[in-house]
């Protein structure tokens, strides 16, 4: 049984870890804030999430606490940075990547209307 | 000339320097007053953290002057910003700044009552575990400094908060004076003292690192409170927001 625990928590830690690496990768070689901010976030809210559950399968008696952290992780880290891509916007930092992309355009276009609503 | 100054002050300095580091024995033990602390903290005043119990009860005095300073640090800093705000409503007087999106109210909302878990949890078990009064008030008070800038409209009393900081302080001198009582000395332990690393253990450790983290949290969320409301200008047509 405890063997069973061990190798399910080496696994999400591989896992954590693997995230993590990526996440940071990601955020040295992205090109501006936005896809910067979506490589930190992403992978490293599911990178902490990985690390902390096999934590969690190597001390079972900690299980409860590495859920509150989880819940903090999972509430905190992306309104962290919603808020940062938000204030980006505001500040007028346009992405580098290209004006075709349509999502990207509508995104910002939604940024600057949600702009001008705050500033009625 | 003054390259000669300096490079004799630099040899004065580096031969005593020197001195005093070799007429040190080489591997003599001369910590005696840490070995005292680290002997005397679990064994008789059951604290599992040497520095908890270095700084509650063997330096208690002066950790009383330390919650002192920032009581007067609290008290200049809102005495002089107070002048710069022109009036003081009950709003949040954040508000020329833009609201702050749906999502960070929302988040804020569901995160403070788990800040401030965290912030309790730090410093009732600051004879336990690393932290203690000063960083689970530090805890509490980033909560508030979440739910000042996520909501406009959000402003903390400033005088429930000097109450609470009031009754903190009073507890804290409070359980120094009842050890006089029971003739001890000045904050010396006088409850008894329970067993290694449960809850109710290190007699007044407990009791003193709770009114610290409330005498904390409340004095920084003040700060807080008084840093965001400074207004250099007012605008009297956007008074109405």
């Amino acid at each position: 049984m405890e063997t069973i625990l061990e190798i399910l928590g080496v696994i999400f830690i591989s896992i954590g870890a693997a995230f993590l690496l990526l996440g940071s990768i990601g955020i040295l070689r992205m090109p501006d804030v936005y896809s910067r901010l979506q490589a930190g976030t992403k992978a490293s809210t599911l990178g902490t999430l990985g690390m902390l559950l096999g934590i969690g399968f190597f001390e079972p008696a900690w299980f409860l606490k590495i859920f509150i952290i989880m819940i903090f992780v999972i509430l905190s880290n992306p309104i962290s940075s919603h808020s940062i891509a938000r204030g980006s916007c505001r500040s007028g930092i346009k992405p580098k990547l290209k004006e075709t992309v349509n999502a990207y355009r509508d995104a910002m276009e939604s940024c600057e209307e949600s702009i001008k609503k705050d500033d009625k | 000339m003054k390259r000669i100054i300096t490079i004799l002050l630099l040899g004065v300095t580096g031969y005593f320097v020197a001195d005093a580091v070799f007429s040190i024995p080489f591997g003599v033990d001369k910590l005696n007053i840490a070995k005292e602390y680290l002997l005397n903290s679990p064994e008789e005043l059951k604290v599992a953290n040497t520095v908890t119990a270095v700084v509650v009860n063997f330096r208690g005095f002066d950790t009383l002057g330390e919650v002192t300073v920032l009581f007067l640090a609290a008290t200049g800093l809102g005495s002089i910003l107070f002048r710069r705000r022109k009036y003081h409503t009950g709003l949040n007087p954040q508000r020329e700044a833009p609201q702050a999106s749906r999502i960070v109210q929302v988040g804020g909302k569901l995160l403070f009552p788990l800040i401030l878990l965290l912030g309790a949890y730090v410093f009732i078990h600051g004879h336990l575990t690393p932290g203690g009064g000063f960083q689970g008030g530090v805890i509490i008070a980033t909560g508030y400094l979440l739910l000042l800038v996520s909501f406009r409209k959000f402003a903390v009393k400033h005088s429930s908060l000097t109450w609470v900081e009031a009754v903190a302080g009073v507890t804290f001198a409070g359980i120094g004076l009842t050890g006089l009582v029971f003739g001890k000395d000045f904050l010396e332990n006088f409850l008894p003292t329970g067993v290694l690393n449960s809850l109710l253990s290190g007699g007044i450790v407990g009791i003193i690192y709770v009114a610290v983290g409330f005498k904390v949290a409340s004095e920084l969320t003040g700060i807080l409170d008084t840093m965001l409301s400074i207004k250099v200008e007012v605008d009297e047509e956007n008074e109405e927001n």
